[in-house]
């Protein structure tokens, strides 16, 4: 069995290779009288460079979990840091790319202006900026529809759009909630192959929210699993196929097999805890 | 569901303008002989007709003299005709429409930006609800009268009353767009790093477009309305004198001409706002056409 078992305490690793360190966090919600626990004590660290996917059931605090490193809600209790600095709530952190479940791609402006949108904000002159929304526009196979508007697109064109206004500002930590799940298999497939590629060139750091246990296992170095409600973490399990990887083979191997059949009676226990609760 | 040829709809259009034309002009002549199908109302005394307002328009434009006769550009006549009457009806015209277009951007302006400030501001919002609420209830053109009194029988007085009937119907659609945005807009835009500022300039604005947008037609009769009713209470000259300076005299076909100027004016400016709409707005129309 080479999925390795690791507990949820600090890892041995080298600090200076943490990129995102999560410390000892939880998060309640006040919901009209009563108090919902969303995430409990949840500790984990992502070395530089590494693709990690949170797993779990829905309600798992596996988003909330992502959103207080994107820092768009504030912790209950404990702490994140990135590159050794603490994440203060409500302001943007340098260097963190967010891809949101739904596309957020702004209506009123084209396919080339949503993708130049962050360029716009850092003031990068027009001329430098179109040749940029070009490049991204090639690579997410968007070419002819850059003046076209948002709504004109299909499902996978719009995600791929926002992939690029996200990653066109060069981000070293990606952030990404579930941003695949609206897509139909075909389609996300595709978008795996779209983000494997990007990933092998660029090495961001990545935190992957999913429950699709087959697109954790396609993208992913480890595997943190949640638990259902209140979110902690269950286990955590290394993906070890080879890279560069198939979006596609890589489903077709025994090992993928042996891990998917492991992993799987785990996340089921907490799919069944979810309903009930 | 059916649809209707373009000609089939305008043919309507033209037979239901003939009838009430018709009705208009020769209606009253009925009376002899169908007295009990005939209304007072149609009397030509209270609402004139077609060919008497069309005889008047000529004679309020200068155009023809009063008995008629065409008033030649060359010969000086129709210049004298108009310096003869400080109000002709073109400087009427032209004073009601400044001062109404005056009236509606101060109106827009100042009510777009307080919906904004307010919209996004939940502390702000809470202090001035309150007033809001009960200014708003107040109906504005009762104001009217005080407004002439306080700001004299010249054009500020209309450009008042007109901005205060158009600056809270724009604040209101302000306020609720800006409350209702999208809040994945919003993160997305922080997300990547845009200021307060930048996102109130590239994502509250342009979403809120669109419920502005919504108010602006209402709003530019709103400022017609607040001119014609300033000039009504008091004023030299403009549309809503010359509609007075008619009725004092009994004369229906003077003010006929007046309303129908009014409606020339109306139709025009919201042909325009619609226009600048259908540009503004072209992302929203693709996506109806989806």
């Amino acid at each position: 069995m080479s999925a390795l078992e690791t507990s949820a305490t600090v890892s041995p690793r080298a600090s200076a290779d943490r990129r995102v360190e999560v410390k000892g966090l939880s998060k309640s919600f006040q919901l009209a009288k009563t108090t919902i626990e969303a995430v409990r004590d949840v500790t984990f660290d992502v070395r530089r460079g590494e693709f990690v996917a949170l797993l779990g059931p829905s309600g798992s605090g596996k988003s909330t979990v992502l959103n207080m490193i994107a820092s768009l809600i504030r912790p209950t209790g404990g702490e994140i840091l990135i590159d050794g600095k603490r994440v203060a709530a409500g302001k943007a952190t340098p260097n963190v790319g967010y891809v949101f479940q739904r596309d957020t791609l702004f209506p009123w402006r084209t396919v080339g202006d949503n993708i130049g949108y962050g360029l716009e904000l850092s003031g990068v002159p027009a001329h430098e900026r179109k040749e940029r929304i070009a490049e991204c526009v090639a690579q997410a196979g968007l070419k002819g529809f850059e003046n076209a508007y948002p709504s004109a697109l299909s499902g996978g064109m719009r995600q791929r759009a926002a992939l690029m206004r996200t990653l066109i500002v060069e981000p070293q930590i990606l952030l990404m909630d579930e941003p695949f799940g609206a897509l139909d298999t075909h389609t996300k497939i595709d978008m795996h192959e779209v983000l494997l590629r990007i990933w092998e060139r660029e090495q961001q750091t990545v935190l992957f929210v999913t429950h699709d246990l087959g697109e954790a296992l396609t993208l992913a170095d480890r595997i943190i699993l949640f638990s259902a409600r209140p979110g902690r973490i269950k286990d955590m399990f290394e993906v070890d196929f080879a890279r560069p990887r198939d979006a596609v083979k890589v489903r077709e191997t025994p090992h993928y097999a042996e891990l998917f059949q492991h992993i799987w009676h785990s996340l089921g226990e907490e799919f069944v805890k979810g309903r009930s609760a | 569901m059916k649809r209707y040829g373009t000609l089939g709809t305008v043919g309507w259009q033209v037979l239901i303008c003939a009838v009430v034309l018709s009705v208009w002009q020769w209606g009253y002549d009925l009376r002899t002989k169908l007295p009990w199908l005939v209304p007072d109302l149609l009397d030509p005394y209270f609402i004139s007709k077609p060919s008497m307002i069309f005889d008047n328009f000529l004679i309020q434009s200068c155009l023809t003299s009063k008995l008629g006769a065409f008033n030649s550009w060359f010969n000086g006549d129709f210049g004298k005709c108009l310096a003869r009457n400080e109000n002709n009806l073109w400087a009427a015209t032209a004073i009601t429409l400044k001062n109404t277009f005056f009236g509606f951007v101060t109106g827009v302006v100042s009510g777009f930006v307080a919906g904004l400030i307010l919209g996004r501001s939940d502390r702000l919002s809470a202090i001035f609800q309150p007033f809001i609420t009960a200014v708003n209830s107040i109906p504005r053109i009762a104001l009217a009268p005080i407004i002439v009194l306080a700001f004299g029988i010249g054009d500020m007085s209309k450009i008042v009353t007109s901005w205060i009937v158009v600056v809270f119907l724009v604040f209101f659609n302000t306020f609720e767009g800006a409350r209702s945005i999208d809040e994945g807009f919003t993160n997305a835009a922080r997300l990547l790093g845009a200021s307060e500022w930048q996102i109130t300039r590239t994502v509250v604005i342009p979403s809120t477009m669109a419920w502005v947008f919504a108010s602006l037609t209402p709003a530019i009769s709103f400022a017609l309305i607040g001119v014609i009713v300033g000039e009504f209470i008091g004023a030299e000259r403009g549309i809503g004198r010359l509609i007075i300076e008619s009725e004092a005299r009994g004369e229906a076909s003077g003010m006929m001409v007046a309303v129908v100027v009014l409606m020339l004016v109306g139709v025009v400016l919201s042909a325009i706002i619609w226009r600048l709409q259908a540009y503004l707005l072209r992302w929203q129309r693709q996506r109806s056409a989806e």
